[in-house]
């Protein structure tokens, strides 16, 4: 606000002349215009897409006959399901791993503190933000064709743009820590090598595996929808029982891969927590048995920080072994025994992981050696002869991201403001409210998808519905936490000005809490949109859908051009939601 | 402002640490050291009084080459600070020890390890992690925490202790170095009255024992008397005060806090601090 526009003007001496009001800045009124634009752009894409009623009253009989097509459900025998299961968790965990590997230096380089240089950093962050940039199916189209089917090219698409994530997290993570033991390592003559093992790492290291376990669950539901382009596992079983309409098949492994997320969920969720401090809330019920299963496994991973003592003798004389020599080493009490044990689990589980996932050696060497030949099939882009087809394909990608994150948000306003506690009329509203956004958020896109495609078949509405349900679990979360984040003083004085409850909401609550909403809902449009794209190689329409066509039918040119297409839609998208996050904020 | 005491040095030949006009600026209008020149005798202990934003934490950081000066001279254990190289400055600072207003311990980690941590400037090679310091160094470390009074607390994790606690293993930290200097930056503004008093007086004794050279930067006029041998006061990044501690009155060094005198130097010190944070 200016300051002139405060003060009475000089060449009107009436002692009172209201304020002008002030010209809002002209970004101001670009994002008015911008989110409006997207507004309408979103509602048509409803409109077009023929979301509506109709089409769920026509889908009525499908969705009977969908029932009627998976009951009974046809799981494998159990054998199998463990294989399978092994197998996906497995190069799950070898991605996870090398997403990790590859992400602490390129972090070190990123962050402000330990980067070497100017350049050095720059080169870091770049490497970052393409990571991110470039969807995971992409890498996977690409590596299929350079390194030949098996586990090795899903394992490096999922590590690749899970560096995107995880670089991003360590080097924010590395950019907070306290300054001062790495300047102690300094000044005592450590090199900068020490000061990052001995000063940085230690104080980074739990959320270094926080952020790689959160990676592991998203890692996890993504190598399954990439079963679809081959990346093996339960994932690959379900695209053939769909693809041959071993529907009652492809329902029931479908269930084992949710059930299977939210295991890994609720284990890492549980380390997670602890690992960062948090005290988990008493859960009750179904939920809170297995939360506290989960707790007990997790128990031996973190020593919390204010259990260990080690009776000993007094500060003055060094600790002695049995034979008299001085105690260098921590007794083995039973709780290092433990963390021992765990310790020895994780290596057993990287090294069980990297044999089952059967990574040939030699597809990486022969891989290498044609990568000029087979990056030469690639280039140059060209539309082939659909370049309508392609255009459209990437018009509708774009309209499911914007219609489902519409509705998701629509949705979400009632949802997340009757899970929010001090919006809710009662606690059991708020409670119901918060269960069942748990309960959503714990659904994979890909069992969404693939209901809804047997639902209402094939193409963009299967996709608008998956995403849409997906964005609900977010956004209502997210709005929820912002309303109970808002500033309860303003409510209150509002309310001793005898405003009604409703007032109060719509004058107070909901005003402090919808820039923040309105930022989310652009965030998660951005996230739809990459979604989409991946959605549709599972047959939930757009550009994903001609993406797999053509990687299937060998047209690489046409690949690579629909992959840059991608590219420049998702760069600006998301230069759009930055920016746009940015001036509302 | 004070008049600049000029005073006879006993050993003024063999002197440690020597800065020469030494200038220090932050951006272009905030000067934390103002043309300095002092010289740190062998085996004594100097404390470094003043405001915060008088230029004390400067001086000290620029012993090691943690700051290097716009202008000026620093020479110490015959190493000139301002023109060494990286190699060389890690071979001085294995010499100079420092310990800090914060500890600086690594929280997670135990006791015994930030120990052993202040060695890591003489180990080579792959041994710079965190598990794999030498049998004999961690024995070395577990006599350090004796001698600070802490060896039943070896594997606690750092963030477990006590603020006195914590500083003392910083103490120990410093003394495995095996240094020649010991630089202390407000060791213990963040303590409480006792803890402090256990801190200053394990400086004091383990300064003897190891006869070291100690610069220590301080608040309190009162601990200043009690425990060096010789006062130098800064005010606005210059030298006010410089005087034997013996010689010295409790009037003349609570002059140095007397700003009213100099309101200049009042916004200067709050540029400073700007700068800083």
């Amino acid at each position: 606000m200016s300051v002139t526009a405060t003060l009475p003007r000089s060449e009107e001496p009436s002692n009172f002349t209201p304020p002008e009001k002030p010209a809002p800045p002209a970004q101001n009124v670009a994002v008015t215009v911008v989110l409006l634009l997207v507004l309408v752009a979103a509602v048509w894409s409803v409109i077009d897409l023929r979301i509506n009623l109709a089409t769920f009253i026509d889908s009525f009989h499908n969705a009977i006959a969908f029932v009627s097509r998976i009951f009974p459900l046809d799981f494998p025998p159990f054998l199998e399901i463990v294989r399978m299961t092994v197998q996906t968790l497995a190069i799950v965990v070898v991605a996870t791993v090398l997403a990790v590997v590859i992400s602490i230096p390129l972090a070190l380089l990123a962050a402000a503190n330990t980067t070497p240089g100017g350049t050095s950093r720059t080169f870091g962050r770049v490497a970052i933000v393409i990571a991110r940039a470039i969807p995971d199916l992409i890498f996977a189209v690409i590596l299929f064709r350079i390194f030949g089917l098996g586990a090795l090219p899903g394992i490096l698409a999922l590590a690749f743009h899970s560096v995107g994530m995880v670089g991003k997290l360590y080097a924010d993570a590395i950019e907070s820590i306290d300054e001062g033991p790495v300047e102690a390592i300094r000044a005592s003559g450590g090199s900068r090598a020490q000061q990052i093992i001995s000063g940085v790492f230690p104080q980074v290291m739990p959320q270094f595996i926080a952020t790689a376990l959160h990676r592991f669950d998203i890692n996890l539901r993504t190598s399954v929808i990439l079963g679809y382009v081959g990346v093996v596992g339960i994932g690959l079983e379900i695209s053939n029982a769909m693809r041959t309409m071993n529907y009652d098949r492809g329902v029931a492994l479908a269930l084992v891969v949710l059930v299977l997320c939210i295991i890994t969920e609720l284990i890492s969720g549980s380390i997670r927590a602890k690992l960062m401090g948090h005290e988990e809330a008493k859960k009750k019920g179904a939920y809170g048995l297995a939360f506290r299963i989960a707790d007990a496994f997790s128990q031996g991973w973190v020593s919390s920080s204010r259990t260990r003592s080690t009776p000993g003798p007094d500060g003055h004389t060094p600790q002695t072994m049995p034979d008299g020599a001085v105690r260098t080493s921590p007794p083995w009490t039973l709780e290092r025994m433990r963390r021992s044990a765990y310790l020895g689990l994780v290596l057993v589980v990287l090294a069980v992981s990297t044999l089952v996932s059967d990574i040939s050696f030699g597809s990486i060497v022969d891989g290498l050696r044609d990568l000029p030949q087979t990056l030469s099939l690639f280039w140059p882009p060209s539309a082939g002869d659909m370049l309508g087809d392609l255009v459209h394909g990437m018009i509708v990608t774009l309209q499911i991201g914007l219609a489902a994150t519409l509705l998701g948000a629509v949705i979400s306003v009632p949802i997340g403001v009757l899970a929010a506690r001090n919006a809710a009329p009662n606690p059991s509203v708020h409670k119901f409210f918060r269960i069942t956004i748990v309960a959503v958020r714990a659904l994979p896109d890909l069992i969404l998808a693939i209901i809804f495609i047997v639902i209402t078949g094939l193409g963009p509405v299967a996709g608008t519905l998956a995403l849409a349900i997906g964005s609900i679990g977010l956004l209502s979360k997210l709005l929820a936490d912002s309303i109970e984040e808002t500033d309860e003083r303003v409510q209150e004085a509002i309310r001793a000005n005898g405003a009604t409850r409703s007032q109060v909401f719509f004058a107070s609550t909901l005003r402090q809490s919808f820039p923040a909403f309105v930022a989310h809902v652009l965030y998660q449009l951005d996230s739809n949109i990459r979604a989409a794209t991946l959605l549709g190689i599972v047959g939930a329409g757009g550009i994903g859908f001609y993406l797999m066509g053509a990687s299937r039918v060998m047209s690489f040119d046409v690949v690579t051009f629909i992959i840059i297409m991608i590219l420049v839609v998702v760069l600006l998208v998301e230069a759009l939601s930055v920016w746009t996050r940015k001036v509302i904020r | 402002m004070l008049p600049v005491h000029s005073v006879s040095h006993p050993h003024s030949n063999a002197e440690v640490i020597r800065f020469t006009d030494v200038t220090k600026r932050f951006g272009e209008n905030v000067t934390a050291l103002d043309s300095v020149s002092a010289e740190f005798q062998p085996n004594r202990i100097t404390v470094l009084l003043g405001l915060s934003g008088s230029g004390k934490s400067t001086l000290l950081r620029h012993i090691n080459g943690l700051q290097r000066p716009s202008a000026g001279e620093i020479t110490t254990l015959g190493t000139r600070v301002d023109l060494a190289g990286t190699g060389q400055l890690r071979r001085l600072r294995r010499d100079v020890a420092m310990i800090f207003q914060h500890f600086n311990l690594v929280g997670s980690m135990t006791v015994l390890e930030n120990v052993c941590t202040g060695r890591l400037g003489s180990l080579r090679g792959p041994r710079m992690g965190l598990f794999m310091f030498p049998r004999t160094l961690r024995a070395e470390a577990m006599e350090q925490l004796a001698r600070v009074g802490l060896a039943d607390k070896a594997f606690q994790r750092a963030d477990t202790l006590s603020g006195g606690q914590q500083q003392r293993v910083a103490i120990a930290r410093a003394l495995i170095q095996r240094p020649k200097v010991l630089l202390a930056d407000e060791p213990v503004a963040s303590l409480d009255p006792v803890s402090s008093a256990s801190v200053i007086d394990l400086l004091t004794r383990i300064s003897h024992e190891e006869n070291l050279t100690v610069v220590c930067s301080l608040h309190q006029v009162e601990i200043a008397l009690g425990f060096s041998d010789r006062i130098l006061g800064l005010q606005g990044g210059r030298v006010v005060l410089d005087e034997e501690t013996a010689d010295i009155s409790p009037e003349d060094a609570y002059s140095i806090y007397d700003r009213v005198a100099n309101p200049a130097s009042v916004a200067d010190e709050s540029r400073f601090e700007a700068a800083l944070s």
